[in-house]
């Protein structure tokens, strides 16, 4: 099957039948890559999209002959250039790997030797790969780092990995990746360690280099929005097998497989009215005047200086009963800190919050037991929200036995009623949480937040650890959940989709200050801040693709 | 780097003097007192009352406890460590010599035992789960699970007295020259080198293990990066660090090895003079010898955090 | 409990420990004569009355070999037991506390790392005289120093979890949070723990035993046993070998378990492996 709109050449890569698998510490086998096949011309960029475990990584190296330890590539060809990676003997490999094929990590930080100085190693590559002279390969590495977009490269080439900004690792590593000018470039996750404004930046850059170069491209991505932005073909894959593959705009626009519509669901679409319930504007629930908060203190003797992170100025907000309020912003935004004085986690240097019309005092263990019952939280990693060495139905059990009293034989019927709002069997009270899976785990932490019928429910992140078709079964259920018992959700996320399905109200957050809130369905089609139109750019691409205005590839 | 230095200069201090109070408390206040403990209850019966006035009063022991805390820190600021008890001989002159002797021989199997380390866990950690790893996992378990005092014994049945082609104890005595003292005492270094290396193997494997599978080796590999170069370049300094910390973990554990050792083949250090001093209750010579290692220990720490702030720029920076 | 079976080399060590704890509880029954009587000529050669012949004061070496792990055991067994349970809790209040109880915790983890063992021990025994307690009390104390180290480094993991975080939300209290939430999560690292300090702690006692500084005679010990004889390494070696070849099975196999326990816990023996 050759795809519509690729040149009809020989392509530089082939892959044919191509099975991987992990064999687990029992020696069980696991297969990770199930019968792929694809081609790949030159100029050409593919785009892999798929969950974690859908096998996309393992694929990537194996693109360059490589499987990890405790893995094997069991059949299948690889041609690149007409050459089997696959049957190709260790030395061979090692001389292509570089000069034919390069790969660009997941994670720059820990892909760069932390011990030794960053243009060295850039020159490193160009020495021993390109054959440069160290003379030649030093310049030559000044060089590139100033294609890769660094500003004064002699002094970045002076430092140590730790010593740069996540968008400036990535651009060495890229400089690595490309010193020998490789006719396939591998990229893995490329920007998913950036922040938005950064990822614009890289993704533009990589945009200029695949203009650039002749060679090919394969970007291995969860991010369907990277791909809509970067990619002429997309591979849909999913449990190690390609579900669908074809043209981005085609599978985008009109995806024939029901995994990619699943997908492509979690992704936003701005049309249409918000799907969530305008907030009942009955009285306040919550208020928040002039927050302000810092994790800096002052360096003693015997501590650490303990480094400054993000610090709230001035936030000022407030929540209706029963309304869903998002709290929109990226890692280092202040939104968990946030989260962190509402719950009660931290207290605010400054400002006060009133929760029901009466001030709520800073740490948790400051507030009365009614505070602390109305206020619950769940947390973002559904395994270690509940304590692996306890049956999860007791941990549902302890809010209501703790807060309301009840005796064991009450205690246990509520905990049913609340695993059947939850869509859970009541077979599972008396399992462990490793024997749930992850979104079974999350409804749980679920329940045991709604066990304490609180009226505020703080939820940090609490898809972001889930699969696609679990996050939007486990919003319904919560939806339903809050709406039954007029809850009002503080829903701190980084995910737009989230926000736009579930919360009536949004606030948008950057670097500890509020930049702008308002109705969702306002800010979201009608964003009055720069950085929240480019959040909303940067999440509707995959979306947009499809449509004739659509300014990507 | 300098404000480091000085902060873990001022730790290591305040360790030493919470060490130092530890140390008096324990030996000097609680059961009794110093005449008390290092002579037998049949003699302080037989001694007449004024005389062990006059002891007491020679010793300071008449003195209240907090004066003699102060008194003994002072001492201790003027490297004056008292005298003992029984021979009233200054402590110094009789920890000093053992002393250099003992911390000569820490200091062989270290220098010895460290490089030894490092190679055979980078040759494990290159063949993980595999033979050569096996092997080395097994023998380094096997290392540290005998006693030292066996392996010094199995060492001199085996060279000394079956195939006798190293003495089975020393004859140097302690004032002879470092050189002299160490060529005299073959098995005495192999045994304590044995055991280093059983210890520091057994945590460098597992360092070497971790760097190997580190996503920066994943990168040069992928990059066509020669095998040794990814070694020798970034692999080997990145095990160093994690070998460091071991090492400065293992040397209090190194001087109570080296006591035994010492023990075993009669080595002029400060094992033989520890032994001595505990059994005749001579409470000055065992505050200054476990002060005297807690010092070496404690420098010899601060030297390792230092080396591990010169390989990984992260430290210097936070 | 099937994951340590599949390792063989756990196999071994568990099947060394208890052949050893065996012995141990049976000797007063097994032991063909009494530990401390004299019953012959001294230095008699192994013979089909005196398995491995008689000592240098003419007891029956055998015996005393089958009696001589007893003592050391209970000191390795109560000095194991009083560092793991004391490091716990110490460790884990340190994890849920932080501040100034963590800073002295701290403190007192890196004075341990400053005194060689057997130091500390002999400062114990200069001040407090040598007993069986004082020696169990002493390596007690030290050993639980590396138990604070590791549970506290647990506990701090621990504490960032968002069951626990939900817990002190709640206003749940101190002591119930350590006891129902830390405590179970720290099981696997505290059986860990105990076999690697039990097994530190049995190499602590004999060669204090060994210096003259641990058991004292005429209790039968292993120690005690290669001290006596270290002189007639020449004439009778089986004297010194066979206490020898004693404590280093028990504490090997002491070692390959607990290596496979930490294996199959997920755990690293090496890391928070027990250091002297």
């Amino acid at each position: 099957m050759r795809p519509v709109g690729a040149p009809v050449v020989e392509p530089l890569l082939s892959v044919r039948g191509l099975n991987i698998s992990w064999f687990s510490q029992q020696g069980r086998r696991n297969h990770v890559v199930n019968e792929v096949s694809f081609d790949l011309a030159s100029g050409e960029t593919l785009g892999i999209a798929g969950e974690s475990g859908s096998g996309k990584s393992t694929l990537a190296r194996a693109l360059l002959g490589h499987a990890r330890g405790g893995s094997r590539i069991e059949s299948g060809s690889i041609l690149l250039g007409g050459r089997d990676l696959v049957s190709l003997a260790p030395k061979a490999l090692a001389a292509l790997r570089g000069r034919d094929v390069a790969m660009v990590p997941q994670n720059p930080l820990s892909s760069l030797t932390f011990h030794l100085r960053v243009g060295a190693q850039v020159e490193e590559v160009l020495r021993h790969r390109a054959g440069l002279s160290p003379k030649a390969a030093s310049l030559r590495s000044l060089e590139l780092l100033t294609e890769m977009g660094l500003s004064e490269p002699e002094k970045i080439a002076q430092r140590y990995p730790h010593q740069l900004s996540g968008g400036q690792r990535q651009r060495v590593v890229l400089a690595c990746a490309l010193a020998c000018d490789p006719a396939l470039l591998v990229l893995d996750e490329p920007t998913t360690a950036l922040d938005k404004t950064t990822e614009a930046q890289v993704l533009e850059l990589i945009q200029r280099l695949r203009r650039a170069r002749r060679g090919a491209m394969v970007l291995v991505t969860h991010d369907l929005n990277v791909i809509a932005e970067i990619c002429h073909r997309v591979m849909v894959m999913q449990h190690g097998k390609v579900v669908e593959e074809g043209p981005v705009q085609q599978v985008f626009g009109a995806p024939s497989q029901p995994y990619t519509r699943l997908l492509l669901g979690s992704a936003l679409r701005v049309d249409g009215a918000s799907e969530a319930q305008p907030g009942r504007h009955g009285s306040t629930l919550l208020e928040g005047a002039g927050l302000g908060f810092s994790y800096a203190r002052p360096s003693l003797l015997l501590r650490r200086a303990s480094t400054t992170t993000p610090t709230l100025t001035d936030i000022n907000f407030s929540l209706g009963r029963g309304e869903v309020l998002g709290v929109i912003g990226e890692s280092g935004s202040g939104k968990t800190t946030l989260g962190g004085l509402v719950t009660g986690f931290l207290a605010p240097e400054r400002g006060v919050l009133r929760f029901d019309g009466a001030a709520l005092a800073g740490r948790a263990a400051a507030r009365s037991i009614e505070h602390r019952r109305r206020i619950q939280m769940v947390f973002q990693d559904p395994l270690s929200s509940l304590n692996p060495r306890r049956r999860v139905g007791d941990q549902v059990a302890r809010p209501m036995r703790l807060f309301h009293g009840l005796d064991k034989r009450k205690a246990e019927a509520r905990t049913v009623q609340l695993f059947e709002e939850m869509g859970l069997n009541a077979d599972l009270l008396t399992r462990f949480p490793r024997q749930l899976s992850g979104g079974q785990q999350q409804r749980v932490a679920i329940a045991r937040a709604f066990a304490a019928e609180p009226d505020l429910l703080v939820c940090d992140e609490i898809t972001s650890a889930l699969d696609a078709s679990v996050q939007a079964q486990l919003l319904d259920q919560l939806g339903a959940m809050q709406r039954r018992a007029g809850t009002a959700l503080l829903l701190i996320t980084h995910d737009l989709t989230v926000i736009w399905r579930m919360a009536s109200r949004v606030i948008v957050m950057r670097s500890g200050r509020i930049l702008e809130q308002g109705e969702t369905n306002a800010v979201f089609r009608t964003p009055s801040n720069p950085y929240t139109a480019a959040l909303l750019d940067a999440a509707t691409r995959a979306t947009r693709v499809a449509e004739p205005a659509f300014a990507g590839v | 780097m300098i404000s480091l230095i000085l902060r873990r200069g001022a730790l290591s201090l305040a360790t030493l003097f919470l060490l130092a109070t530890f140390i008096f408390f324990a030996t000097e206040v609680l059961p009794g007192d110093a005449l008390d403990v290092s002579l037998s209850a049949d003699e302080v019966a037989m001694m007449p009352p004024e005389v062990l006035a006059r002891r007491k009063a020679e010793l300071g022991l008449d003195r209240p406890i907090l004066e003699r805390y102060l008194g003994f820190l002072g001492g201790l600021l003027k490297f004056d460590l008292g005298r003992t008890i029984i021979t009233r001989a200054p402590v110094a002159d009789i920890v000093a010599m053992p002393l250099r002797n003992s911390m000569a021989l820490a200091a062989v199997t270290l220098l010895l035992a460290l490089p030894v380390a490092l190679g055979i866990a980078m040759a494990a950690a290159q063949a993980k789960g595999r033979g050569l790893d096996n092997a080395v996992s097994g023998a380094a378990i096997i290392g540290y699970s005998i006693p030292e005092f066996v392996t010094g014994l199995l060492l001199i049945a085996v060279f000394a007295v079956w195939w006798p082609i190293f003495p089975a104890t020393i004859t140097a005595s302690t004032d002879d020259p470092l050189s002299v003292l160490l060529a005299a005492a073959p098995l005495a270094v192999i045994t304590t080198i044995i055991g280093s290396i059983a210890y520091l193997g057994r945590i460098l494997r597992v360092g070497m293990i971790e760097v190997m599978a580190s996503d920066f080796v994943e990168r040069l590999h992928l990059s066509g990066i020669p095998r040794w170069r990814i070694l020798l370049v970034h692999a080997l300094p990145a095990a160093v660090i994690p070998g460091l910390s071991a090492a400065a973990l293992y040397a209090a554990s190194l001087v109570s090895g080296i006591v035994v050792v010492e023990m075993v083949f009669a080595y002029p250090g400060i094992g033989a003079e520890l032994v001595r001093a505990v059994t005749r209750r001579e409470v000055h010579v065992v505050q200054a010898i476990a002060l005297a290692a807690a010092i070496c220990v404690v420098s010899f720490n601060l030297l390792a955090d230092l080396g591990i702030s010169a390989l990984d720029p992260r430290t210097r920076d936070a | 409990m099937k994951a340590l079976f599949r390792n063989p080399a756990c196999l071994i060590g568990v099947l060394l420990v208890v052949l050893h704890l065996v012995v141990a509880i049976g000797a007063p029954w097994v032991a063909p004569y009494a530990p401390t009587s004299l019953l012959d000529a001294p230095l008699e050669p192994p013979s089909a009355t005196y398995w491995l012949g008689t000592d240098d004061l003419g007891r029956d070496a055998f015996s005393r070999l089958l009696w001589g792990g007893r003592v050391a055991m209970l000191v390795a067994f109560a000095a194991g037991i009083i560092a793991v349970v004391g490091g716990a809790v110490l460790g884990l209040s340190a994890a849920f506390m932080r501040g100034a109880f963590d800073d002295c915790m701290l403190r007192l983890v890196e004075m341990k790392l400053a005194v060689p063992t057997i130091l500390f021990v002999a400062i114990f025994v200069t001040g407090f005289g040598q007993s069986i307690p004082i020696l169990i009390l002493a390596i007690g104390i030290i050993q639980m120093m590396g138990v604070i180290r590791t549970t506290r480094a647990a506990g701090i993991v621990l504490m960032e979890q968002g069951y626990v975080r939900a817990a002190q939300l709640n206003g749940e209290s101190g002591p119930k949070i350590i006891l129902r939430e830390l405590l179970p999560n720290v099981a696997d690292l505290m059986a860990v723990e105990f076999a690697l300090r039990a097994s530190s702690a049995l190499l602590l006692v004999s060669a204090l035993s060994f210096l003259g500084l641990g058991i004292s005679p005429p209790t039968p010990d292993w120690g005690l046993m290669v001290e006596d004889a270290m002189a007639l390494l020449d004439s009778e070696p089986h004297l010194v070998l066979a206490p020898a070849l004693a404590i280093s099975t028990l504490v090997l196999g002491i070692n390959l378990a607990a290596e496979g326990l930490a294996e199959a816990m997920g755990l690293d023996a090496a890391r928070g492996g027990a250091s002297g």
